[in-house]
């Protein structure tokens, strides 16, 4: 049995951090900006996540929603769902939780060098895409053209409304938005409809075009209809993020596994032929 | 290096380790069967029926506390135990089970709370005439440090680890010619079944109905996970103790509804036929992907611990009897 | 580590498992017992996870006392003086009736023992009960009456002989999975099943015949099957003759049940009727297995009635593979029956009304003892409200979660001048209590439990009990004391001495006897191996009883108002109250909350989607939990498990009682569900 360092933390060792502001988004969401304690950056890449530990409620995987471009802090966009979201969503700034990680593998970003960027998000999966975004802002010259497109349930369910309005008028950025559902007594004025309806219109030279698609599981396999149909065919050019239940983060507890491959390892971002063919993955 | 002890250097063999491990060691219990216990209050039980208890619990135990989280958010991890462990009585696939966790749990990052149990342990295989009534058990070859071989009431031993072979030391040397023929004996594999099965579910020739059938006969009470020496899926659990909150880890079952199902009701393992199908699939297809061997070390546990008979051994054998004739 | 072989706490099966405890005395995990006959290796998830409440850190540590309202801390001899005091006050002043024990099921046959033995020879009261009431009294009553006994006539075994199960009113997999699991085997090797029950249980997908009857028709499916099995000349004329009576009277009462007129009733068409009769009638071997859906009605004893008389009917009785087989819920629900812990009788079902027996116990007591039958614990509750009973000791028992009609139970319990109650978690009712004691739960001390076949088995201690908490018995030898009984038993094994000595049916039971696999009771003598078959060569009462039943409506069924069957029972990951299961985590995660299942049709007409949460009313309160969209109910019916106390089932239920045993009728009521 080899010698494995033995003076290290625990991998399941939670770091302290503190929460600096609470922005709330939605009525169910809320974005918490965070530093750790020792004021040491998080070192992420955009796509990883964390795992948020509150004691009594144990943890759950968090995408980071800010890129590492930006420091001294970093960002959670984060729903509502359950014990532990709503937990969080009762602190206030000044707060103390603990964070492990970053994990995961990140959006692959060598191989979306030079591209033309279709970066599609679905509900709450704006909040991992954030990062990416963000991170396309600050190396805009690394990118052909990004053009965000991303849907919510309703005009209220629309997440980081300024940040839309902000890269609609990027350098190099389209951002387009639409609703499922317009309630009759709501003055949103953007467009409704489900997210496929935004991309039958567009124009993309699909050779040098590369699609990341991150959204609630039922929209995948219509989005993704809709990309082969602008012609990304090939692969390494749909990247997406699949998540699951996530206990330890480090590929032990086996709640994200999909066949042989662990979310929270292998993903959560993979690209699409590492997965399509795998059974409940999509 | 090979050995030849007699039962009084078994006893002498054992002494030697206890005085450094917390030796583990086969007895028979109350109830007929045998498990591991603690060397000092134990009758050895030197054959007989497989351990009842998986002995990989003693590394990957049904709770296990991994922290405790102060109110100032401090880590206090739980303090080492006093003396590394030694396991006397693991057959052979016993001992391919750890070799399979070991594996699992130090792919990198390692899991430290594993290693802590786990290194500096000393495992000492039995096999040979060690079976029920004294039946043969085939040779484990590895996996372990010290391998002792029942035969004619004496015990071949084999040194495999450098802590093994100076345990040994001062023992007779054994007859090498032994070994070879028991180590013939032990090339006679039982049956392919699991590779058989392996190979339909690989190409996807079981029809969704079949696991729908089984399914329909689980009761869920998740035994054939718990009771399998290479499961490894766990849930956290905290409780919040005067000394501050207690985080362990609880062994887990793929076979129950909430083990992947998410906060907004999506469950990708949303039937028990797709969950049933996971718990096979996981071993015979999913593993040999990753990790390049089955998952299934053909120890049995799961068939005798299902309460309605679809344990690995019986599920494989209907699936390559129904689905078999068309590969 | 330690391995300490013991029973499983939780439900009437028995099995049997090493609970396994480290250096620091917690229990960390179960391995099944590998040769024990019932367990053979295997446990059902809650057995798997029977360890997981004993250290949780919410037990009960140390005896409270309420103090201005609030609960406080106190020393154990200060908290056993002030209810013995308080008890014995209340006895003096209002007389001893107006006092009320409470026993439990959970606890082992010497604690129950020693608790009625506190109430009847320590505050001379027979008012001593126990859950039993809620569950199987109408098995007690209906099953004496008939054969003699009230216990399962057969042993788990017979599952694998048996050519036939008709499984009606048991959701078997959910509530007794490996009883469940030995009905699917034996599926598997070729038994029929039959299934009756209103909901698409796991059981009914393996059954020849699945019997969607309305809840509360049981009577008359029953009574439709006897008449077809004699229309077409299906009965055993042989067994009728030899073993039982009464036979004229039942063959007249079965006229009017022709299939067209059960069918009717029950919902069902009448060729399914006329199938299941000639299905079971042409079986030489038949089980027939029963639990809360026969029983838990205002004519449960008339359920138990009819299965009794199918069995005689046929000649199923007193032979392997047969038998009458009520499940019995609690790991000693069983064993609570036999020592006495029933208003009616001392242990060994002896009545308190027979001057012979109570000559006998108090003699042995050395005390003058009651003689009219106490009262059954749902009497006592409404007795409670209207003042007459002042006084409750409640041993392990959570009535306001466990009783019909919530509301009352609360009334009635606010309304004690005293309330005790011991428990291991504070319960909702601990929360009323007056004086809290804290108790040991199973893993930390000795006794025994008998399981639903009869098994007269041991639990085992493995670990100290947290904190001051002492073991049951010990906590009620302290109060006998306090009454001037003997109580210097030195460890259970010698109760058991005292109780083989006053039970003919326990006399050959010893610790020492039961070491293997326990002891099967009518175990009369020393020598004597013990009766895996009740009733084999003569019933109990001498001859098998036909004891003719008409069918009675449920108490209420639904209406213009309230236009929906409320149906309530167990779900398979909770136990009961919720107490010990909600407590441990893997239990707990596949179900965190409150549910009700219900029919999409039905939820589509209300407009209900899957998790909503929606309001549920009966005219005796008002809860709300989540929708479940099932087609395991039918339209027409919900289901609600009574296990949460944030949306309690039994806020709702029907507290009418069986007027023979006092049983109330959680099987149906009539609700009405609205948007929350
Ligand atoms: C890689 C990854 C990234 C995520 N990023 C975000 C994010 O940026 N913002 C956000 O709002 N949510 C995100 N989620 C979902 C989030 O983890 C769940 O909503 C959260 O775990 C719910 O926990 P709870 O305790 O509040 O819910 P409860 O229902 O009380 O808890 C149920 C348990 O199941 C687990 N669980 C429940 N739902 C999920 C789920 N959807 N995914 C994983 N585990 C679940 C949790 O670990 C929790 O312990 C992400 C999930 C994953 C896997
Ligand atoms: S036989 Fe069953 S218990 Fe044993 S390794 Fe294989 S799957 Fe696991
Ligand atoms: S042991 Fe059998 S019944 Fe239990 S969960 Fe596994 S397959 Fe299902
Ligand atoms: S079937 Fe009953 S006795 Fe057996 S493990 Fe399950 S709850 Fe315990």
């Amino acid at each position: 049995m080899h010698q494995p360092a033995r003076n290290q933390q625990s991998i399941y060792a939670p770091r302290p951090c503190r929460l600096l502001s609470v922005t709330e988004l939605t009525p169910n969401e809320k974005l918490f900006r965070l530093q750790l304690c020792d004021k040491t950056e998080l070192q992420h890449q955009p796509g990883q996540f964390v795992q948020i530990s509150i004691p009594g409620l144990t943890e759950a995987p968090i995408s980071v929603a800010s890129s590492p471009t930006r420091k001294g802090y970093f960002e959670l966009g984060i729903r509502k769902a359950g014990q532990l979201t709503s937990a969080l969503h009762r602190l206030q700034a000044g707060a103390q939780i603990g964070i492990r990680g970053p994990f995961g593998r990140p959006f692959q970003l060598d191989a979306l060098d030079g591209k033309a960027l279709l970066l599609i998000a679905g509900g709450c999966g704006l909040a991992p895409l954030r990062s990416l975004i963000q991170y396309c802002q600050d190396r805009s010259d690394e990118f052909a053209s990004v053009q965000i497109f991303y849907g919510a349930r309703s005009p209220e369910d629309l997440m980081f409304q300024q940040d839309l309005s902000d890269w609609q008028s990027s350098h190099n950025f389209s951002c387009r938005y639409t609703v499922d559902n317009k309630p009759a007594t709501s003055c949103f004025d953007g467009e409704t409809g489900l997210i496929t309806n935004l991309m039958n219109d567009i124009q993309v030279e699909a050779e040098n075009c590369c699609a990341v698609i991150v959204g609630p599981p039922p929209m995948y396999h219509p989005v993704i209809a809709s990309l082969r149909q602008l012609g990304l065919n090939k692969p390494k050019q749909i990247m997406l993020s699949l998540e699951r239940q996530m206990r330890c983060g480090v590929g032990k507890c086996g709640h994200c596994s999909i066949e042989h491959l662990t979310c929270c390892c292998d993903g959560p971002i993979f690209w699409l032929e590492e997965v399509e063919h795998l059974r409940g993955a999509l | 290096m090979l050995k030849q002890l007699s039962r009084s250097d078994l006893e002498q063999l054992l002494e030697a380790v206890a005085k450094n491990y917390a030796l583990q060691v086969p007895q028979l219990l109350a109830d007929g069967t045998r498990q591991l216990g603690p060397y000092d209050n134990a009758e050895l039980s030197l054959s007989g029926q497989p351990l009842q208890r998986k002995p990989t619990s003693y590394f990957f135990p049904q709770t296990e506390l991994l922290l405790t989280l102060d109110a100032a958010g401090n880590v206090q991890q739980p303090p080492p135990a006093e003396k590394p462990l030694a396991l006397f009585g693991m057959d052979r696939t016993d001992l391919a089970a750890l070799t399979f966790l070991d594996q699992f749990f130090m792919a990198p990052p390692a899991d430290d709370i594993y290693l802590h149990r786990r290194l500096n342990a000393l495992l000492i295989g039995l096999t040979g005439d060690a079976g029920p009534d004294s039946s043969f058990l085939p040779l484990a070859d590895d996996g372990c440090d010290i391998e002792l071989i029942a035969i004619n009431q004496k015990w071949l031993a084999l040194g495999h680890s450098e802590a093994g072979k100076s345990l040994l030391r001062k023992f007779n040397d054994g007859d090498d010619k032994q070994l070879v023929t028991l180590r013939k004996a032990s090339r006679d594999q039982p049956s392919d079944l699991l590779q058989q099965a392996s190979q339909l579910l690989h190409d996807d020739l079981v029809p969704d109905a079949f696991w729908e059938e089984i399914a329909d006969r689980c009761i869920l009470c998740s035994g054939c996970n718990l009771a399998c020496p290479t499961c490894s899926c766990f849930c956290l659990q905290d409780r919040q103790t005067p000394n501050g909150t207690e985080r362990s880890r609880v062994w887990d079952s793929c076979q129950l509804d909430a083990f992947m199902r998410e906060a907004s009701g999506h469950n990708p393992l949303g039937t028990e036929a797709l969950r049933t199908r996971r718990r096979i699939h996981h071993k015979l297809v999913a593993d040999v992907e990753r990790w390049g061997e089955l998952g299934c070390v053909a120890c049995g546990r799961c068939d005798r611990a299902c309460p309605t008979g679809i344990g690995m051994f019986a599920v494989a054998e209907e699936m390559v009897e129904r689905f078999g004739l068309r590969s | 580590m330690t391995a300490t072989l013991t029973t499983c706490p939780y439900c009437g099966t028995g099995c049997n498992f090493y609970l396994k405890a480290d250096k620091t005395g917690r229990v960390t995990g179960v391995e099944p017992a590998g040769k024990h006959p019932t367990s053979r290796g295997q446990l059902c998830i809650k057995g798997w996870n029977a360890h997981a409440f004993v250290d949780h850190p919410e037990r009960l540590t140390t005896p409270q006392i309420r103090q201005r309202g609030q609960l406080n801390a106190a020393g154990w001899e200060t908290a056993l003086d002030l209810v013995h005091e308080k008890l014995q006050g209340i006895a003096e002043k209002y007389g001893p009736d107006s006092l009320m024990f409470l026993s439990s099921a959970k606890v082992s046959n010497e604690e129950n023992y020693l608790l009625m033995k506190l109430a009847r020879a320590g505050f001379g009261t027979n008012n001593i009960d126990h859950c039993a009431r809620l569950c199987h009294s109408s098995t007690v009553t209906g099953l004496v009456e008939t054969l003699g006994s009230g216990a399962m006539t057969n042993s788990l075994s017979c599952f694998d002989e048996t050519e036939l199960i008709f499984v009606i009113g048991s959701n078997t997999t959910e509530q007794h999975p490996l009883i469940g699991s030995r009905i699917l085997q034996a599926v598997q090797r070729g038994a029929k099943l039959i299934v009756a029950d209103s909901r698409r249980i796991r059981l009914a997908k393996q059954a020849d015949l699945h019997l969607r009857q309305q809840n509360g028709s049981d009577v008359a499916l029953l009574n439709g099957m006897m008449r077809q099995i004699l229309q077409d000349g299906l009965e055993d004329r042989e067994f009728i003759a030899s073993r039982t009576e009464g036979f004229s009277a039942l063959e007249q009462s079965l006229d009017p049940f022709t299939p067209e007129h059960v069918s009717k009733i029950t919902g069902l068409m009448p060729n399914q009727i006329v199938d299941a009769a000639r299905l079971f009638g042409k079986t030489d071997k038949a089980m027939i297995v029963y639990a809360m859906g026969i029983t838990q009605h205002s004519h449960g004893v008339d359920n138990v009635r009819a299965v009794s008389n199918l069995a005689l009917l046929t000649g199923n009785l007193g032979r392997p593979g047969t038998g009458v087989n009520p499940l019995r819920g609690q790991n000693n629900v069983q064993g609570a029956c036999d020592m006495g812990a029933l208003p009616d009788v001392y242990s060994g079902y002896q009545k308190v009304a027979d001057p012979v027996v109570r000559e006998k116990f108090s003699k042995a007591w050395g005390c003058n003892l009651p003689e009219s039958p106490g009262l059954m614990s749902t009497h006592a509750i409404e007795a409670a409200v209207e003042g007459k009973i002042r006084g409750m000791l409640i041993l392990g028992e959570n009535p306001m979660l466990s009783d019909a009609n919530q509301a009352q139970v609360k009334q009635a319990l606010e309304n004690l001048d005293f309330l005790a109650v011991i428990d291991i978690f504070p319960t909702e009712t601990a929360q009323l209590a007056d004086v809290i004691l804290p108790a040991a739960c199973y893993a930390e001390r000795d006794g025994t439990f008998t399981s639903t076949e009869r098994r007269v088995q041991h639990g085992r201690k493995a670990v100290d009990p947290p904190g001051e908490a002492q073991a049951d018995w010990q906590i009620v030898c302290q109060l006998l004391q306090r009454c001037g009984l003997q109580s210097d038993y030195a460890d259970p094994a010698e109760i058991m001495t005292e109780i083989a000595s006053l039970t003919p049916s326990y006399g050959g039971i010893a610790y020492d006897r039961l070491s293997d696999n326990g002891l099967q009771w009518p175990c009369p003598t020393s020598d004597h191996p013990g009766t895996p078959i009740l009733h084999q060569d003569q019933c109990t009462r001498g001859k098998g009883l036909f004891s003719p039943v008409d069918y009675r409506p449920p108490k209420e069924l639904p209406d213009a108002d309230y236009p929906l069957l409320l149906n309530t029972g167990r779900s398979y990951f909770h136990w009961h109250t919720g107490s010990m299961t909600r407590r441990s985590h893997l239990l707990d995660r596949e179900e965190r909350s409150a549910f009700v299942e219900i029919n999409p049709e039905d939820a589509k007409k209300y407009g209900f989607v899957e998790r909503q949460q929606i309001r549920i009313s009966s005219r005796r309160g008002s809860i709300s939990c989540a929708a479940q969209l099932t087609g395991k109910v039918p339209v027409g019916q919900i289901f609600i498990p009574f296990h949460f106390a944030e949306g309690a089932a039994n806020a709702l239920t029907n507290n009418a009682l069986d007027p023979e045993s006092g049983i109330p009728e959680f099987k149906v009521c009539a609700v009405r569900i609205e948007p929350c």
